[in-house]
């Protein structure tokens, strides 16, 4: 399964470094159209502010649409890192070690971008920092602790903080080479990041010790970040579809599938653009594949018990909604994409070694796996609240505003442009990993076959 | 709910759909005296229309036996309320009289609340409100023009139930009943709507609301409503079932 | 004394590859070809013994009929009990085959045993669906998964679901353990000899048969595996959920299903101790195997909690009728201080010990753990299914929920023929595995050969370090 290549040192600091001591030829170009793309993204948001949400296509009884959903799905994305580095980490599969630091990664900047959208689409973002931020003591008028929303900044916040520091002391290391490698203004940023690291052996356990740590201090605040996402829906008894306890796990294995899937996007890309081959091999995607055959198939099991368990109560409300989520036009279109793009086309292709070690085959499934979770967190919210129900009397369908559509795509081009501004300053394949794999990793003669070993403490 | 024993009122509403004849007199009343933008179709195309209470409209039969069957919606002032707990800013708050209120001042437009609302009550200001020239004089000083980005809802014209209290007070005498009425009330041609307060024995909604035709809407999520409605009285229907409807939460969802 | 010396033998490192496979076919071949001890006999007897009372009991239940249901629920908790502890045991063999960790091989066979117990499950759980109501009560169709189907589906379609469920277990522990058997053909004589050759159909070891033979272990793994999670399903709600009108739930299937795993982790855990102690496996099932399942055990603790508290939150928020009806059967109703007492040792009392990994590599203190958490789960069993059982009504089933007038206030106590039923089908399945390890060797003879040529101990720089072998 795993052809070990054997590099040196040498070798493994000149190619993972090699788009930080170096511009590659690609990179202003790709850099100016995401930088266009993200400029008209702000623009947008700003004549949004202006104007009012009235430019957005949302409507009574329609409250949430395109930015919820969005926010979702980038929350989603972020569960990529700790699933990634923290709990492969605990269970020890080696096979994490290439991609940890590009995950933990997409986690810090997928909840930057996240924590946009609840702003956004509030009436007034502005009196969010006047009323939420400072406290406000003096008239002794407290923030509702029993509200969602107001645990959603508080778990989003502590995963935000904990996931930068997970990525910050996975970075220490790497940030000691890059301070001996540089000169200059650079070197003297790189100095001070770097906590003069000097890589003996005390400095090595403390930055051991703390990864786990910090691991294990994660999972809880990972499963918790997704269920408090969802419990902002499941807690509504008055919308139908949304009053499910199902919700909060069902969401996170969601996140976990499309997070994961969003990582081995990542991998294919981090080959294609900086080469590195000899780091991301068809092994780590065909390991991430079958991690992700079992994810996807529990998730679907999760959402066929919600259907269920919807219908089960035979309620007429609840079966009108379901038939406008999946037999009315145009929601039966986007269920069966989603159905089509989030487990049957990648998982299909999935179960065959050779689609796994296929990087572009890779690279498109697990972007249809991101287009079908999308769907899947537009068709719980929005056919959930343009509901047919008793005394509601108005029902709507929904259809984004093209402002909204631009938003969201700038969210996109906002995450990308931030991951390349990093992957500029800073390796994003952990070198000291990519050293210590190779340390820890040796072969074995058994019989006519070589087989690989994983060395254990 | 200690705050609302010590208090002497709470208030309530008590529809009689027997008596509604669908006239909207209440609808226009409501949106005059609350200030509420004016509805153009084009608002109504959007869905973004404000109606503090609407009449729902349902027809029953095949032509030519039709029925058209109203009711009145507004906010009930649930006591146990889905959209208070959900706001994260205590905008949506409960006042010690037992009025479910919006604080529009707090308000920063999450629109959770009216998520959480199973009766679609409560509304968001996507526009900044506008009035023709000729209408700036005509807005009642009252009540706050509420800017764009905030929800508003019924209040049960609580400008009128303070201007009740605060009379009587000076006239050194209790409020008796039929001092207070919000303006949709007071508009009602049929006397279909009945505003009082609860807590005194003998008022017209106390009696109204232990009537044997008293119900209160949606009664399994067990919001506990302040607005009751008396069924219909359809010699049809009561020629067929007798009293068997009476009292049921679900009685109107048939309907539909 | 001599057999405390061979199995020694396995990790001596001074032996080569070859003489460490003899060594160690021949000692664990010799667990089913030993004298059955005295003691053994007698627990043997007394297991035995025990099972009769329960199928006795049964019979007795049987002839006291099926009409109020509410003293079936203790039954019905009993029968969830034991797909808990029987049915998802061997889950902590494939759990782990399906990670690719190499831990598990040597309490796999153990794991996987526990399929033949199951058998108890099979027997108890024919009455029960007998005495499950059919879908159309008093003129109404009541709430189900089964929609319109015909009245008695859920009765056929569980009864066969259950021999099915048996039958692939049998099925993933006999093609797991042919290599053994092949074993079995080449060291034994007689009886014993006859009998692993027929079972063995004729596996001498080439390259086809083994290629076959694990995609064969695969894919009964994996089958057996979704099967039980159906399984889970199913009863939960067939047996439980559907019971209770308006009792919403969808991730309870998900929970029972869940509590099953982990009450199966500690059933294998207390076997893993017992035998490893009996059989003086000490060098065979290392200390690595025990750390392994505490860190299972210790998932599965929090997920009991994640799962409950997923539901609980959704009907406590919710504040309607039918949450707060929910909530009062599950949780403050009747059964309080059942739930109480499920939550303090499915939960809190096992977490807070399990949490720190000097207790992690104890076994003793492990046993203790896994002991606390069955007590748990047979208390969360309890005040889940006796409840559902006791409120059930003709009348009242096709409501949206139940009145709250009609949610008692008293909880029905076991009574004497719960208990023996407990007990007796309990200890079926303590018989079974027993008999089965009469029959087949209680650790894999082939995985152990596979962890002997796998792992070794390498020099690493100043330290010695142990090495894994991942072939694909």
């Amino acid at each position: 399964m795993q052809q070990r290549r054997i590099l040196s040192e040498k070798q493994i600091n000149a190619e993972l470094l090699n788009g930080n001591l170096a511009t590659p030829k690609w990179y202003f170009p790709v850099m100016g159209v995401l930088g266009t793309g993200v400029i008209i993204g702000f623009i947008t948001i700003l004549y949004m502010f202006n104007r009012g949400l009235g430019v957005t296509g949302l409507a009574r009884p329609v409250y949430w649409g395109l930015f919820i959903t969005t926010f979702v799905f980038w929350v989603g994305i972020s569960h990529a890192g700790i699933m990634i580095s923290a709990i492969l980490r605990l269970t020890q599969a080696e096979w994490r070690r290439p991609v940890t630091r590009a995950a933990e990664l997409l986690t810090v900047f997928s909840l930057l971008t996240a924590l946009f959208f609840p702003l956004m689409h509030a009436g007034r973002p502005w009196r969010i920092a006047y009323w939420l931020l400072p406290y406000d003591f003096a008239r002794g008028i407290w923030p509702n602790v029993r509200s969602p929303l107001f645990w959603d900044p508080i778990a989003i916040g502590t995963y935000l903080t904990g996931s930068t520091l997970f990525l910050f002391v996975a970075l220490i290391p790497d940030l000691a080479i890059l301070r001996d490698r540089t000169t200059g203004i650079k070197k003297g940023i790189y100095t001070v990041l770097a906590l003069g690291w000097r890589g003996n052996p005390r400095q090595w356990q403390l930055q051991v010790v703390a990864g786990i740590l910090l691991s294990a201090l994660m999972l809880p605040i990972f499963v918790s970040v997704h269920s408090i996402v969802s419990w902002d829906f499941a807690v509504t008894p008055a919308v139908e579809g949304w009053h499910s306890t199902i919700f909060a796990p069902y969401f996170v294995i969601g996140a976990v599938h499309s997070g994961v899937s969003a990582v081995v996007t990542m991998m294919c890309l981090m080959r294609w653009l900086w080469k590195w081959n000899n780091y991301i091999r068809p092994e780590h995607f065909d390991a991430l594949a079958r991690l992700l055959i079992v994810v996807a198939t529990a998730w679907l099991g999760f959402t066929f018990l919600e259907l269920i368990f919807s219908l089960y109560g035979r309620d007429a409300p609840e079966i009108a909604l379901r038939e406008l989520q999946i037999f009315t036009w145009p929601w039966n279109l986007i269920f069966i994409t989603f159905l089509l793009t989030g487990y049957i086309i990648p998982v299909g292709c999935w179960l065959f070694k050779r689609c796994r070690n296929n990087i572009a085959i890779m690279f498109w499934t697990t972007i249809l796996v991101n287009v079908g979770m999308w769907l899947e967190r537009f068709l719980i919210i929005v056919p959930g609240l343009a509901r047919k129900q008793v005394f509601v009397y108005t029902w709507e369908g929904y259809w984004p505003s093209p402002v909204e559509w631009i938003i969201m795509t700038w969210s996109f081009a906002w995450v990308s442009f931030l991951m390349l501004l990093f992957a500029r300053f800073f390796p994003l394949v952990p070198l000291f990993e990519a050293k210590e794999s190779q340390v820890f990793t040796t072969e074995m003669k058994v019989g006519r076959a070589t087989v690989p070993m994983v060395i254990r403490e | 709910m200690v705050a609302e024993k010590q208090s002497k009122f709470k208030w309530g509403m008590a529809v009689d759909i027997d008596a509604c004849n669908g006239c909207q007199a209440c609808v226009i009343a409501c949106q005059s005296e609350n200030n509420i933008p004016i509805n153009t179709e084009d608002n109504f195309k959007d869905a973004r229309g404000i109606e503090w209470i609407r009449v729902e409209r349902y027809w029953e039969g095949e032509f030519p036996n039709v029925k058209a069957k109203f009711i009145p919606i507004l906010c009930m002032h649930c006591d146990n309320a889905p959209c208070e707990p959900v706001c994260p800013v205590y905008a949506s708050y409960h006042t010690v009289e037992g009025l479910n209120v919006q604080i529009y001042n707090r308000c920063v437009g999450t629109r959770y609340c009216a998520n959480g609302c199973p009766y679609l009550v409560r509304f968001f200001n996507y526009w900044e409100p506008e009035w023709p020239e000729s209408f700036q004089n005509h807005l009642n000083p009252d009540v706050t023009v509420r800017s764009r980005g905030i929800m508003e809802k019924c209040s049960m014209c609580i400008q009128r139930i303070r201007r009740g209290t605060r009379d009587a007070k000076k006239d050194k005498r209790e409020v008796v009943d039929g001092d207070i009425s919000p303006a949709c009330v007071q508009a009602c041609p049929t006397d279909a709507l009945v505003f009082g307060n609860q807590k005194d024995p003998e008022s017209r909604i106390n009696k109204m609301k232990n009537d044997k035709r008293a119900y209160t809407l949606l009664d399994h999520l067990k919001t506990n409503n302040n607005v009751w409605y008396l069924a219909k009285v359809d010699p049809d229907i009561e020629a067929h079932h007798g009293d068997k409807h009476h009292g049921e939460g679900n009685h109107k969802e048939d309907s539909h | 004394m001599e057999k405390v010396i061979t199995r020694r033998i396995l990790i001596s490192e001074e032996l080569n590859n070859q003489e460490r496979f003899n060594a160690a076919t021949s000692s664990l071949v010799s667990t089913t070809k030993e004298e059955m001890g005295g003691k053994f006999k007698i627990v043997f007897g007394i297991f035995a013994a025990l099972s009769v009372m329960g199928i006795l009991s049964l019979l007795i239940k049987i002839f006291q009929g099926f009409d109020d249901k509410s003293s079936w629920g203790y039954y019905s908790a009993i029968v969830s009990l034991l797909f808990g502890v029987f049915g998802t045991a061997p889950m902590v063999a494939i759990a782990p085959m399906i990670a690719k960790a190499d831990w598990h091989r040597p309490i796999a066979r153990i794991a996987n045993m526990f399929t033949a117990a199951g058998l108890s499950s099979v027997i108890m759980i024919f009455p029960l669906i007998f005495a499950l109501p059919p879908l159309v009560v008093g003129g109404y169709r009541r709430r189900s998964i089964w929609f319109d189907a015909n009245i008695y589906t859920p009765h056929v379609f569980f009864g066969l679901a259950v021999v099915g469920l048996f039958l692939i277990g049998l099925g993933m522990l006999w093609v797991s353990s042919i290599p053994d058997l092949a074993a079995m053909r080449d060291h034994s004589t007689g009886r014993r000899q006859r009998f692993a050759k027929i079972l063995s159909r004729g596996f001498v070891g080439t390259e086809r048969q083994w290629i076959s033979l694990r995609a064969r272990i695969g894919m009964m793994s994996t089958f057996y595996f979704m099967f039980l999670i159906f399984v889970h399903i199913l009863y939960s709600i067939n047996f439980n959920l559907e019971l209770v009108a308006g009792w919403k739930d969808a991730i309870y299937p998900m929970y029972h299903a869940m509590t099953g795993i982990q009450s199966g982790i500690a059933t294998v855990m207390i076997a893993v101790y017992l035998i490893r102690k009996y059989y003086k496996l000490e060098d065979v099932i290392r200390i690595d195997q025990i750390w392994g399942l505490a860190k299972l055990m210790f998932a599965a603790t929090i997920f009991w909690f994640y799962f409950f508290i997923c539901a609980f939150m959704i009907f406590w928020y919710g504040k309607s009728e039918i949450n707060v009806m929910t909530i009062k059967i599950l949780v403050n109703g009747p059964y309080m201080w059942v739930f109480i007492g499920a939550f303090l040792l499915s939960f809190i009392v096992p977490w807070w010990i399990i949490i720190w990994n000097p207790v992690r590599k104890n076994p003793p203190m492990l046993v203790l753990v896994a002991t606390i958490t069955l007590i748990g789960c047979i208390l969360d069993r309890i005040r889940l299914f006796v409840i559902s059982w006791q409120v059930y009504g003709e009348d009242t089933i096709h409501l949206r929920y139940i009145p709250a007038e009609d949610i008692p206030d008293n909880m029905i106590m076991p009574t004497l023929l719960d208990g023996t039923l407990f007990v007796g089908f309990i200890s079926l399945g303590i018989f079974m595995f027993l008999l089965m390890s009469r029959l087949l060797p209680i650790v894999s003879i082939w995985e152990t050969h596979q962890s002997i040529l796998l792992t070794k101990h390498i020099k690493f720089h100043r330290t010695e370090v142990y090495a894994v072998g991942k072939p694909d």
